[in-house]
């Protein structure tokens, strides 16, 4: 049936437009309910439980369905409700009804009554549909809704309904359930405080009006990790002006929270301030202390010159609230009994959120999600509500949780929509996949990865051809074979954009079917690759590149170390090992290139952990070994890397995905040079080349640790390398790889970048179709910024992965002293390397309620004098190992100097522990 | 203009008859033919009408556009009109064929229609000198069967009976900048007095006297025709010759009496038919274009 909907639109221009929509509703929608005859074989949805399971609930006692109006879903869902009619519900939203309840807006009546009215009409017509279906089965549907108009209505009309708290108190079996009801009712708030702290926010309308006229500023909102009264408003726009506004104070900060889109108000120059360096946590037990907060203000304000006077504003309105759900921890209320108890978040920049729950007692230790409901205008916190319980602190399920939330890493398991793009098991290689593809399967290929791999994503192989040159191959799984654009699969690989490797925890990017085993290039199956080969003569010359879909058949999965046997062992001589020693020869020929291209070799203390096999806990550390294969398959990769980017490039000079490493401003390399020189090295920045050179010639004797020591403070002064669209950017350089230019295409399992590039390869030499969004150059830069982001979360998720790791390690091994290397010298600590573990550490020598040891900082060698001790970069040094557990939520290592040894500063071993009382420092900082 | 070719005979027969008050169709000289008509016939304007009048059939369509109002009249909205004669109508307009009729039909409904007495058009202004609404009138011929100008005029007061125009709120910030803000609700908009709109009687004059209504074939017998604008009270607004042929004076003056007279009924069964039509509601059955 045909019914048109009208409505009138503003355009840009200024002008008013009636829009006419034709719509035509659908008359084969069925009420859902499986036992219904009526609607038998009418379209076939989401359907309702045939029974809806007992709910005990007081208010309803026979059995019903929930009908819940938009706000309470949108509201509630986040609640999880577990197991219930609710969820089956809210899991399988359907359109309520469909010819019979459609209404057309009537004179009057605003766009929400006349949803309300529709919702009205569609409870009603379900509870007249249900009663037709079985008269003796007294089903029932509730509506739920927080609208006191439409309940009012609503039972007027006959329709049973409730407010969702009446509901959900009513349910007497899920006393729990009350808790993670988002709180809404703003009434009782009021009564309980009627003092209004913040001013109040403007309406979007007037702060679009403000931002056009320029009267306020837009911005991202960011909190200080420091200073909780304390953020800064990244501005949006192309100004370089003014791009970062000081927002101090709690009033100005107007209830923003961090990652929020504000609009800012610039204060007038006379009320500029600077930024403090005081650390401030707000640690009040007490809601009313916003006197305090004030004076806590005014200490900010510290008298500063002219200069460091800042851009200030003060927020005026919320744009987009960016609120995700926050994990951390309960701050039990001290009064007794009482059910409203404030919550830390685990991120210091989030502000403290005050829930109500009646299992304090439980939830104390644990840690917990919390959702933001809102934040009134009369109240010092936000309000919230308790979401889930992740399990206690310290346990290793919990922290992962907690550390793959905090990093926003997508680990849910794979949806069904998704699964359902998965091929078919048994799956086998049909005609229709030979298409465009070559039989590469007599060729003696195979794969060389870490020991454990189950996600092998390239393959090599290398062979004589009848001419005397050599045919080398890398063959990468053909992924894209198997997802293909757009869909849910896809989709959901784009979004989570990488695999992340946790120390005993993978996270795949895309379902385990793919990446084990239909992707995964194991040896003696045939697989789907592409290939990209190269005809070379034996000085590794590249004379023809080819690229090709291609079904291969591995003969071999090996470990670097079985492939560095095989090569080494003279009583080996089959396919294999031969293909492997060419290979090895041609790598090593590569490698000696590409630095003398100028190519970085830089390092960084890697760490495995060796996981006992039952408690999965660490027992042991170890760095990881470098083997002449392992630079082999790496060698290779880069080739057809670069190779690839080549031929994209060429081909779609507009958007084609490439990765860059932009080259480090000259300043960043300071401290290297300051440090080296403080060992009577030159190390030279003018050039990736001489860089590497001087890297390679520093070396001192005695101090054989020196040369990685240099390395690792070379790879803190290099920027981070970054996808990006060839046709958004000019600077395509590579800096650490030499390469004018570069992409990533090997690793398709795990890398959604490499996705893209097998699609735009694959156009490029006429095997798959392009589609559009893949000729976008802005969808392509958007996907370059989600995969950046990602990579950046996934990298932070790893270090915090090893840094639990690590804390647990040092639980169960206690109090360990070892020797360092100091790495950098600051004003008041000393940062050292522990090359045992790889493990990285801040001593410092200022400690809350000591007195301050004489400490002389000099800039120039850089060095710290502290009572008559001098500290250098690279000296050597002994430290004591600890965890400190005094605040839970932040455990951290510590360490503390044992030699050399300075009067007041080495601390004896029994009082060390009372010492540690979390003073606020910065977070270890092994993640640099 | 759409004509028909009349041997001599027919033509004095139709003379003949109008002599004695008796027209072809069984007619008397101030009797109009059946008219039909029908609001709110196009969703996407925002008021139309359809009217047949025998075998006359226009449709007009009216569009508020947002505009900024003359310089001369800071305060008023305006009318525009644009009148489409389509080839479906006959084949002479095929082409640019209907141009000259349809700018000489558009230049009538300016003069009679495009003034502050017959539209409230001060209703239509937004805010002085800035905005306000411009209502485009669109006539579309869809047939000539003769008297074209009445069969209009009657379209366009029901179409403007008809147009529901969206109420805005003109929202100015500390700057002085000003913007349009629209209301959400579809129902929220003003609609216009067509009270003092006027409709135009065209009275043809065949032999010595004059009748209104005429067919294409009545026309053909005619010198001389006089359009003349008539408000419901009775009201004389505007007055054009049009043919070839002269009138005297006495008979120009009989003339505007009979159309003061046709005029005033046919305001009034036009207004009842409008109120009727709209008591109906918005669930009425159309009869659209397929009826």
């Amino acid at each position: 049936m045909l019914k048109s909907k009208t409505f009138l639109k503003k355009t840009r221009a200024g002008g008013v437009v009636k829009i006419v929509r034709e719509h035509y509703l659908r008359d084969d929608i069925g009420c859902g309910a499986p036992a219904c005859a009526a609607c038998d074989g009418a379209h076939a949805g989401p359907a309702l439980e045939s029974q809806p399971r007992d709910q005990a609930s007081s208010l309803c006692p026979w059995p019903h369905y929930l009908l819940p109006d938009t706000n309470v879903l949108l509201h509630q869902i986040i609640s999880a409700w577990k197991p219930g009619t609710w969820a089956s519900v809210a899991s399988r939203l359907r359109p309520p009804g469909s010819l019979e309840t459609y209404i057309e807006q009537e004179q009057g009546e605003n766009a929400n009554d006349r949803n309300d009215r529709a919702i009205r009409v569609a409870a009603k017509w379900y509870n007249e549909h249900l009663k037709k279906m079985s008269a003796e089965n007294q089903l029932q549907v509730i509506l739920i809704t927080n609208d006191k108009k439409n309940k009012e209505k609503a039972v007027e009309e006959g329709i049973p309904a409730f407010t969702c708290e009446e509901y959900v108190k009513s349910l007497t079996a899920n006393p729990e359930l009350i808790d993670r009801l988002a709180c809404l009712s703003e009434e009782t708030n009021e009564i309980e405080s009627g003092k209004i702290i913040f001013s109040e926010h403007l309406p979007l309308s007037k702060l679009q009006q403000g931002i056009k006229s320029g009267s306020y500023l837009q911005g991202t909102f960011r909190a200080s990790r420091e200073n909780y009264l304390e953020a800064t408003v990244w501005i949006h726009g192309d100004k370089e002006e003014e791009k970062e506004i000081l927002i101090q104070g709690l009033k100005h900060l107007n209830r923003a929270i961090h990652e929020d889109i504000v609009a800012v108000e610039l204060l007038p120059k006379s009320q500029w301030v600077a930024p403090s360096s005081v650390v401030l946590h707000d640690e009040g037990e007490n809601e009313d202390d916003v006197e305090r907060d004030e004076e806590r203000q005014l200490a900010l304000k510290t008298a500063v010159s002219e200069k460091m006077l800042r851009p200030t504003g003060r927020v005026v309105g919320i744009i987009k609230r960016n609120w995700r759900p926050y994990c951390g921890m309960l701050s039990k209320s001290g009064i007794k009994e009482s059910r409203r108890h404030l919550f830390t978040p685990a991120d210091k920049r989030i502000p403290r959120i005050r829930i109500e729950t009646r299992q304090a007692s439980t939830l104390e230790g644990r840690r917990i999600i919390v959702a933001v409901d809102g934040w009134p205008r009369n109240s010092r916190y936000p309000n919230g509500h308790f979401v889930k319980n992740l399990g206690d602190v310290g346990e290793k399920e919990t922290e992962t949780e907690v550390l793959l939330l905090e990093h926003d890493v997508p680990h849910q398991p794979f949806s069904q929509a998704v699964l359902s793009f998965l091929p078919k098991m048994p799956w086998s290689i049909t005609e229709n996949d030979m298409k465009n593809r070559e039989d590469l399967r007599h060729l003696c290929v195979c794969s060389v990865d870490p020991p454990g791999c189950t996600d092998i994503d390239d393959a090599l192989h290398c062979r004589e051809l009848s001419n005397g040159n050599l045919e080398v191959g890398v063959h990468i799984a053909d992924v894209s074979h198997f997802i293909r654009p757009g869909n849910a699969l896809d989709q959901e690989s784009a979004r989570r954009g990488t695999t992340v490797y946790l120390c005993e925890k993978r996270i795949d990017m895309v379902p385990e079917l793919l990446s084990s085993n239909l992707c995964s290039l194991r040896s003696n199956v045939d697989r789907l690759a592409f290939s990209c080969i190269w005809e070379m003569n034996h000085n590794a010359e590249i004379l023809k590149t080819r690229f090709t879909k291609s079904v291969i058949n591995s003969k071999a999965s090996l470990t670097y170390a079985e492939a560095q046997m095989r090569i080494d062992s003279a009583a080996m001589n089959d396919d294999i090992t031969t293909s492997l020693r060419g290979l090895n020869k041609l790598a090593k020929i590569l490698k000696k290139g590409r630095i003398e291209k100028g190519a970085l070799t830089l390092s960084s203390p890697e760490v495995r952990f060796h996981m006992d096999s039952e408690t999965h806990d660490p027992i042991d550390l170890q760095t990881k070994e470098l083997r002449e294969t392992n630079s082999m398959v790496e060698e290779f990769m880069l080739l057809a890397n670069i190779s690839v980017a080549k031929k994209i490039h060429e081909e779609f000079s507009e958007h084609a995905l490439l990765r860059k490493h932009p080259a480090p401003p000259p300043s960043n390399y300071e401290i290297l040079v300051k440090a080296a020189k403080s060992k009577n090295l030159e190390i030279k920045t003018d050039t990736a080349k001489s860089l590497a050179d001087s890297l390679d010639q520093a070396e001192c004797p005695d101090f054989p640790y020196l040369n990685t020591l240099l390395r690792i403070l070379a790879t803190r002064c290099m920027m981070q390398a970054v996808y990006f669209c060839s046709g958004m950017d000019n600077d395509f350089h590579h800096y650490g790889l030499a390469s004018p230019i570069y992409t990533h295409f090997t690793s398709p399992i795990r890398r959604y970048a490499d996705i893209i590039v097998h699609r735009l390869l694959a156009v490029a030499i006429g095997a798959d179709s392009t589609y559009p969004e893949l000729t976008d150059k802005h969808k392509l830069s958007d996907i370059c910024k989600n995969l950046n982001f990602r990579h950046k979360m996934a990298q932070y998720a790893q270090r915090a992965s090893v840094a639990f790791h690590t804390q647990l390690f040092f639980k169960s091994k206690g109090i360990v002293s070892e020797e360092a290397y100091i790495l950098f010298v600051r004003k008041n600590a000393i940062v050292v390397l522990i090359p045992k573990y790889g493990l990285e550490g801040t001593v410092f020598f200022e400690e809350k309620d000591k007195p301050k040891p004489q400490l002389t900082y000099d800039d120039e060698i850089p060095s710290l004098r502290i009572e008559g001790t001098v500290f250098h970069v690279f000296d050597k040094v002994k430290v004591k190992i600890t965890l400190d557990s005094s605040n839970l939520q932040h455990q951290k290592i510590r360490m503390a100097l044992v030699e050399p040894q300075i009067p007041g500063i080495n601390i004896p071993p029994e009082v060390s522990d009372m010492d540690l009382n979390g003073s606020g420092r910065k977070k270890r900082k092994l993640d640099k | 203009m759409a004509s028909v070719a009349l041997s001599e005979a027919e033509k004095v027969y139709i003379v003949h008859g109008v002599q004695e008050d008796l027209r072809v169709d069984g007619r008397g000289c101030e009797d109009y033919r059946c008219i039909e008509v029908e609001t709110d016939v196009v969703s996407n304007t925002s008021g139309s009408a359809r009217v047949k009048l025998g075998h006359t059939d226009i449709l007009v369509g009216v569009k508020a556009e947002m505009g900024t109002p003359k310089l001369e009249k800071p305060s008023e909205g305006y009318l525009e009109f644009f009148v489409d004669c389509s080839a479906n109508a006959t084949p002479e307009f095929e082409g640019r064929g209907g141009d000259d009729l349809g700018t000489e039909i558009a230049n009538t409904l300016y003069r009679i229609f495009n003034n502050k007495s017959s539209v409230d058009l001060s209703s239509l202004c937004i805010s002085p000198r800035e905005h306000c609404w411009v209502l485009c009138v669109d006539v579309l011929l869809l047939e000539c069967g003769g008297n074209l100008f009445d069969a209009i005029s009657i379209a366009v007061k029901a179409a403007l009976f008809n147009t529901r125009i969206p109420r805005v709120r003109v929202l100015e910030d500390e700057e002085g900048a000003k913007d349009i803000e629209l209301s959400d609700d579809p129902y929220d908009c003003i609609r216009l007095s067509v009270e003092n709109v006027p409709c135009i009687v065209t009275l043809c004059k065949i032999g010595c006297r004059h009748v209104v209504d005429a067919t294409l074939q009545e026309e053909a017998c005619s010198l001389a025709s006089l359009l003349v604008s008539v408000t419901s009270k009775g009201v004389v607004t505007c007055m054009r010759k049009v043919g070839k042929g002269s009138l005297d004076p006495e008979s120009i003056f009989e003339m505007m009496e009979s159309s003061k007279r046709v005029g005033k009924v046919l305001h009034m069964s036009l207004q009842s038919v409008l109120h009727k039509e709209e008591s109906l509601g918005p669930k009425r059955p159309k009869v659209g274009f397929l009826g």
